[in-house]
């Protein structure tokens, strides 16, 4: 498969500044009193910033599909595992 | 492609006799070799402990063992068997034998990590040994909580790391074939050209790396707990039994998708061949084990009905289930078809074969009944659900495993052994194994409780029954041993291509040289081109 | 700058299909790393949904300053590390050098200041089966917490290390010219590992640190 062309270093510190500006906006909203919503907020920032580290950081933008497929399957069997179990747990 | 004249070249055999030069190998048929032997000795451990089972339940009362030793056997006869020799098997030793074969490649694309692969799951053995001979586990395979954690004074820890370690070896061999599979096939050889040996492998793979993972850090978990009293696993500590269940159940039912998966391969090897019919429904086979794959994933709380988990889950879990058996059944359906009008022959693979078929069909039929809610409450943790996985595991996955054993037998060891004896033997572990297993289904269904080593008097018939079909299965499985290690000495020398079969691993010799093949082959025809003719010589 | 190009290992045909190997491989084995850290993300769901409030309350008795420290630290290692990757295929060899050095610094602090919080919560008698203690009802349970924080961080931890020893043996690899535009494959390699310790790390952060900081 083809290799990735790597990103300029221009994409790496813009990437940086956002991972730690979704810190600081992970780590602000926790201070807000919203109730259920900080978990939910919390795990949306969480899967950004894994976002941009998959697609920039580890190249999955420029990459073949099979790479893509294998990242996004590793992160499909937590959600799986999780979720069922879950099911359970909640509706006990 | 003519004949390759073995003579003028070493095989992958004859090329180094010393010792050292095995155990440094990086050839992927000698690692086959070293897994085969590997496992060979832990089938015999984890027979013996099945033997001792099968004595003690002779009688009603337990008049052989003690009722914890019964609880010993019965635990390392399920821990050995599980990840010592069904997980391993197929994909260790034919898988690693014939997947670089059957793409026309000289060797898997990480042969370091084949090598480790093989030194992690030996290391796991000795634990799982060393925990065997130190007095044994107790818990039975599944190491429930909070028993394993909390109370079992037993050697749990070093059978856990056995595991543990193993686990890794799997990984890595997954891994392995997966890249291989994507990356280093023959000109022309495109996905759907591929045996379905190879997509079987392919299949198993996925689960291996996808499923392992969470073993390996479940395991972790116990171990923790075990170790200092503390934990998410045990309620009176506020923990969760299910949880543990939850996560060991996640790896255990694809971990039996792991078993059956390649034993679908190889039957599919075998019955195209000796029945001479290209397979039925070559795409649906693929797909189906992809399927099974996937699905398998999402079924795993039907091991749990009765344990507590909610009824919306375990109706979710009941659902699902039922779906999971359909690819299953569309490969039992194409199967029988590749054997409508075909020219069919009887030699030993294609009765092992065969045998896999039928034992295969009641295994999985029988599963239907346990995936109902409604039945599993009265099936769960009797002899019925113990004679299901034995039919799909021994009456299913063994069997293949011997047919394939005996099917590459010639190409690995470039001999013949004698097709009399060997059709003798897959009579007698098919008659042996029914006298085993079926009247477990009955007992089962009578109500006498699995792992329990005492049993009310009327059920002593069927224990009996039982009992005495696993001495005939124990000569069906004895007897190879005997006539296969013969035909290295003494057998015939076999041809490339003793059985006429398609397939790029007969296109070279047998033995294979080291580097499998003198030129790499190019591929133009379609997969189990049997009855349009197409090249079958050696 | 000299461009070095590896051997091709005898079972390739040629370095393009042993570089795809190798990225394949690579990116399976981050699959099977992430599932293995999902039974820890699995474990501290289901535990936390029975629990939420002794999860609170054991949340709010961690060291937040540091943990939030830690985070942008190895956020920027991640960077530092792309930098190194950007510098080998550039076939800028003291640059390679310098931003692996750098990135080794980085998570051997990370390791220093979670070695700090450690020593914090052993004095402060929140290191469970060892002397934990807390005053309440729900001691029991928040020692589940506590259970769960030492397991996971531990183990990430572990995996940083690694990474760190990792780091260290391709920055010595890299000063003696063993990469460069032709073949950096170890280091892209690397790169990816440290990557994914680092998402791990994402998730980590608000499930241990902000749960009820309201």
């Amino acid at each position: 498969m083809k290799s990735h062309s790597l990103a300029s270093p221009r994409t790496y510190v813009i990437s940086w500044c956002a991972l730690l500006a979704l810190l600081l906006l992970t780590l602000g909203s926790a201070y807000l009193p919203l109730g259920s919503l900080n978990t939910a907020i919390n795990l949306t920032i969480s899967v950004t910033q894994a976002a941009i580290v998959l697609l920039f950081s580890m190249h999955l933008r420029s990459a073949h599909p099979t790479l893509r497929i294998v990242a996004g399957i590793g992160f499909f069997g937590i959600v799986i595992l999780i979720a069922l179990s879950l099911s359970d747990v909640l509706t006990r | 492609m003519s004949s390759i004249s073995v003579a003028q070249h070493d095989n992958y055999l004859t090329a180094d006799f010393r010792l050292w030069s095995w155990l440094i190998t990086l050839d992927h048929k000698r690692i086959a070799v070293l897994y085969t032997v590997s496992i060979t000795l832990l089938f015999f451990i984890g027979g013996a402990a099945a033997a001792m089972i099968r004595l003690d339940l002779l009688t009603p009362y337990s008049e052989l063992v003690s009722i914890e030793t019964y609880n010993k056997l019965f635990t390392m006869h399920g821990v050995i068997m599980v990840w010592f020799f069904l997980i391993p098997s197929i994909p260790t030793t034919l898988g690693n034998f014939l997947l670089p074969l059957m793409i026309g490649a000289r060797d898997l694309a990480f042969p370091r990590l084949n090598l480790l692969s093989w030194y992690l799951y030996v290391i796991g053995a000795l634990f799982a040994i060393e925990s065997l001979i130190a007095g044994g586990v107790d818990t039975g395979w599944t190491f429930y909580t909070p028993f394993s954690t909390m109370f079992s004074n037993t050697h749990v820890f070093a059978a856990v790391t056995g595991v543990f370690i193993a686990g890794f070896s799997s990984i890595l061999t997954g891994l392995n074939f997966i890249v291989t599979i994507h990356e280093m096939r023959a000109p022309g050889l495109t996905w759907f050209r591929l045996p379905l040996f190879i997509w079987a492998m392919y299949a198993t793979s996925l689960i291996l790396v996808l499923a392992t993972p969470v073993l390996a850090m479940t395991l972790v978990l116990i171990a923790v707990e075990h170790f200092f009293h503390i934990g998410v696993f045990d309620p009176a500590l506020g923990g969760d039994p299910l949880l543990f269940q939850h996560l060991f159940w996640f790896y255990s039912h694809p971990a039996v998708y792991i078993m059956i998966v390649p034993a679908m391969g190889v039957a599919s090897e075998i019955i195209g061949c000796f029945a001479r019919n290209r397979i039925f429904g070559y795409r649906f086979m693929a797909y189906a084990m992809l399927a099974i794959a996937g699905f398998g994933f999402v079924v795993w709380g039907h091991h749990m009905f009765v344990s507590g988990q909610s009824a919306y889950a375990g109706t979710v879990f009941s659902l699902l289930t039922f779906l999971v058996s359909v690819p299953s059944a569309i490969k039992v359906f194409n199967w029988t078809a590749t054997l409508y009008k075909g020219h069919i022959s009887f030699e030993a693979p294609m009765l092992y074969a065969l045998g896999f078929l039928g034992l295969f069909t009641i295994g999985g039929l029988t599963g239907l009944f346990l995936a109902s809610l409604g039945l599993d409450i009265q099936l769960h943790d009797t002899y019925f659900v113990v004679a299901h996985f034995h039919y799909i595991m021994v009456g299913g996955a063994v069997m293949a495993f011997f047919g394939g054993i005996h099917f590459w037998w010639p190409k690995a060891t470039g001999r013949m052994y004698s097709d009399a004896w060997a059709r003798l033997a897959a009579i007698i572990t098919f008659v042996g194994f029914n006298l085993t297993f079926f009247p477990q289904f009955i007992v089962g269904y009578l109500g006498m409780p699995r792992r329990y080593p005492e049993y009310p008097p009327e059920f002593q018939i069927w224990n009996v029954l039982s009992s005495a079909g696993a001495v005939i299965l124990a000569l069906g499985y004895a007897l190879p041993l005997f006539y296969l290690f013969w035909s290295l000495r003494n057998g015939p020398a076999a041809p490339s291509n003793p059985w006429k079969a398609k397939g790029l691993e007969w296109q070279t010799s047998s033995p294979p040289l080291p580097e499998n093949f003198l030129r790499t082959p190019v591929v133009a025809e379609e997969p189990y081109s049997y009855s349009t003719g197409g090249s079958t010589d050696g | 700058m000299a461009s070095t190009i590896a051997p091709i290992a005898p079972q390739f045909d040629d370095a393009v299909q042993q570089r795809d190997a190798s990225n394949l491989g690579i990116w399976i084995f981050l699959a099977t790393e992430i599932l293995f850290f999902g039974v820890l993300f699995a474990a501290y769901a289901i535990t936390r949904t029975q629990h939420a409030a002794a999860f609170a309350a054991g949340s709010r008795l961690t060291d937040l300053s540091l943990a939030t420290v830690n985070t942008a630290l190895l956020l920027t290692s991640s960077l530092t590390m792309a930098l190194g990757v950007y510098a080998a295929q550039s076939g800028a060899r003291r640059a390679l050098v310098r931003w692996l050095s750098l990135t080794v610094i980085l998570g051997v602090a990370f390791l220093v200041i979670k070695g700090f919080e450690y020593h914090a919560d052993y004095v402060e008698h929140l290191v469970p089966a060892v002397d934990f203690s807390y005053p309440g009802a729900q001691a029991g349970e928040v020692e589940l917490f506590f259970y769960l924080y030492f397991v996971i961080t531990a183990i990430h931890g572990l995996h940083v290390f690694i990474g760190v020893v990792v780091i260290s043996v391709i920055a010595v690899m890299a000063s003696r010219n063993a990469f460069g535009p032709a073949y950096f494959t170890p280091v892209d390699l690397t790169g990816l590992y440290w990557h994914l310790v680092d998402i791990i790390w994402l998730f980590v952060y608000p499930m241990l640190y902000l749960v009820s900081r309201s």
